[in-house]
């Protein structure tokens, strides 16, 4: 019985029988000929050596929330429409949630606004009048 | 939506609940967070559709439940608005779970375990690839001057996260997609198109290859340029949509949402322009876009429909007519006529448009949908109708027009343009709103 399937009965992978390390080779060389020094057979001829296609992707760096209400109770609570669909027909979403905060949430004062532009772009001046305005909440929505 | 809401929090300390549907959601919180904005927004997912629904059902909507939470739909909200931060929502500076680094070579392996492991990676088009050896590769790299290493791009994921890639990883994608050397530099200036467009809608890109390298890598852009019997487009097409996923990290349901997809993106609609059978006066694609004669350019653009003429020309009805009737349906945002040289012959000899732009000039004049037809276009409406109401001509005069009342929807003729094509064989067309970019110069890659 050859070494290959003698590993294989033992449950071993025979690419641990190829001895080829996932990790160690991993600077890549800057020329097309230095790339041909490296052969495509590994140790055993039934396989091959190949290129990995993957991208590393970088994680972003972490930002925290902004610390969070202790109850909303005499807040102000911004109820922003992204208006997703561009004609302004779904801030009826916020006028239920609006409704819903006046039944179930009395003390919360809640105010309405379409955010600007299309569901592309930003609207800083939005953000920065909540803010001027003591905006203690923002209910953003609806996107999707 | 995450960065508006990350902009308040961040910037304003605000606290911000965003609500949206299940496709938002869900890149929000995973791939987005982790790898373009960091900030680990509270979203409430909230049901879908919304847009066009009777207030009854968004009431309904309203007394539901969150599908992230589970919890009742505006309790999730106050919850996000008051429950403390936990350790990781409060997390700054660099993520403490870093992935490894992508080894350059995979472990050795048999050819068809090599091909599973592609396919289960999401790298494939779930063709068999050809395994990129370190032989193929070098021998791929001499179709360009560029070294390996050189970095193409830095932010290459979907809505632009930090994907750098080399030269050697392009190269790789160009061996798997059955590229020949001399591809690499079309292949090479595709790749720094990424992020390609993606959306819920069925969108699609379509390339379109000019200058002297299409002769030179023997595109076709006569008889049957857009089907799928020539090396070159073939190739170059499916090299784009293995760039999409690998390079860019395209995965459905994950980085995309495409609810319905679309079948023209399966080879990327990759062909070259005939500029050799335009007819005197109307140039080629990438000199209308400010381009040398003699320079290389590969062309993405966007869009949604492909409409076929059908048959060929009918001598009792100019093609401009029938290109007119079948605009009508498209959303105004953009247009691209795809015509036989047969068809541009006509067009400039007998009907007197001596020029693509005296063509794109008479269907904007010409072409006509009524206001509400036009508005009804989600498209159109949720780019222009805000832009509309901030003043934005001609579409703040459409807002209030009568339903019935007709427009006309490609206001911009530049909006308009032509790629010429074909076997002269039939002279048939295609209506599309395919929208180009600026084109890419291939020569910076050989």
């Amino acid at each position: 019985m050859d070494r290959r399937k003698m590993l294989a009965l033992l449950g071993v992978s025979p690419v641990l029988a190829a001895g080829t390390p996932s990790f160690a080779r991993t600077a890549p060389p800057t020329t097309p000929d230095a790339i041909r020094g490296a052969a495509s057979c590994g140790t055993d001829k039934n396989t091959v050596t190949v290129l990995n296609p993957a991208i590393a992707t970088r994680l972003a760096e972490r930002v925290p929330l902004a610390p969070r209400l202790s109850s909303l109770d005499g807040k102000t609570i911004y109820l922003v429409d992204f208006d997703w669909g561009g004609m302004g027909q779904n801030d009826s979403i916020q006028q239920q949630m609006q409704a819903w905060f006046t039944k179930h949430m009395p003390t919360v004062k809640t105010i309405i606004k379409i955010k600007g532009g299309n569901f592309v772009t930003d609207d800083p001046a939005l953000w920065k009048e909540i803010a001027a305005n003591h905006g203690d909440g923002v209910i953003i929505g609806v996107a999707g | 939506m995450s960065l508006e809401a990350g902009e308040i929090e961040r910037k304003y300390g605000i606290p911000t609940v965003a609500v949206a549907g299940r496709n938002v959601v869900t890149f929000g919180i995973n791939a987005n967070f982790k790898y373009n904005t960091g900030m680990p927004i509270r979203f409430v997912g909230f049901p879908f559709p919304f847009s066009g629904q009777p207030q009854s059902v968004i009431q309904q909507y309203i007394e539901g439940k969150d599908s992230v939470s589970g919890k009742p739909l505006m309790q999730a909200i106050v919850d996000g608005l008051t429950a403390p931060l936990t350790a990781d929502e409060k997390l700054s500076g660099t993520a403490p779970d870093a992935p490894p680094p992508e080894p350059r070579l995979l472990d050795a392996d048999t050819r068809d375990n090599l091909q599973q492991l592609f396919r289960d990676k999401g790298w494939t088009d779930y063709n068999p690839v050809i395994l990129p050896t370190p032989e193929k590769v070098a021998a791929m790299l001499k179709g360009t001057s560029h070294a390996p290493d050189e970095i193409v791009k830095s932010a290459a994921g979907t809505f632009g996260s930090r994907r750098p890639f080399t030269v050697e990883k392009v190269a790789t994608i160009a061996v798997m997609a059955g590229a020949k050397p001399e591809y690499l530099p079309v292949i090479l200036a595709l790749s720094t198109k990424v992020p390609y467009q993606d959306s819920t809608t069925s969108i699609a890109n379509m390339v379109v290859v000019s200058g002297p390298i299409r002769k030179k890598i023997g595109m076709n852009s006569g008889l049957g340029a857009l089907g799928p019997d020539n090396e070159a487009n073939a190739v170059i097409g499916r090299a784009m949509t293995l760039v999409h996923k690998v390079i860019q990290g395209y995965v459905e349901g994950v980085t995309g949402f495409a609810s319905l997809s679309n079948p023209l993106r399966y080879d990327n609609l990759c062909f070259a322009e005939d500029e050799e059978s335009l007819p005197e006066g109307w140039l080629p694609l990438h000199v209308q876009q400010g381009h040398k004669p003699t320079d290389s350019v590969v062309t993405i653009f966007t869009g949604w429909n492909f409409i076929n003429s059908t048959g060929w020309v009918e001598q009792h009805y100019a093609p401009q007519f029938l290109m007119r009737d079948y605009m009508s349906s498209l959303s105004g945002m953009s247009a691209t006529l795809i015509m036989d040289p047969t068809v541009a012959e006509l067009l400039s000899g007998v009907q007197g448009f001596k020029t693509k732009a005296d063509l794109g000039a008479w269907l904007s004049q010409n072409v006509e949908k009524t206001a509400e037809s036009y508005w009804g276009n989600s498209i159109v409406s949720s780019m222009l109708a805000p832009l509309a109401r901030q003043g934005l001509k001609p579409y703040a005069d459409w807002l209030d027009l009568p339903g019935k009342t007709f427009v006309k929807p490609f206001a911009n003729p530049n909006g308009i343009h032509a790629v010429v094509a074909g076997g002269k064989t039939a002279s048939v067309w295609f209506a599309t709103d395919f929208m180009p970019d600026r084109g890419t110069s291939i020569d910076e890659w050989t």
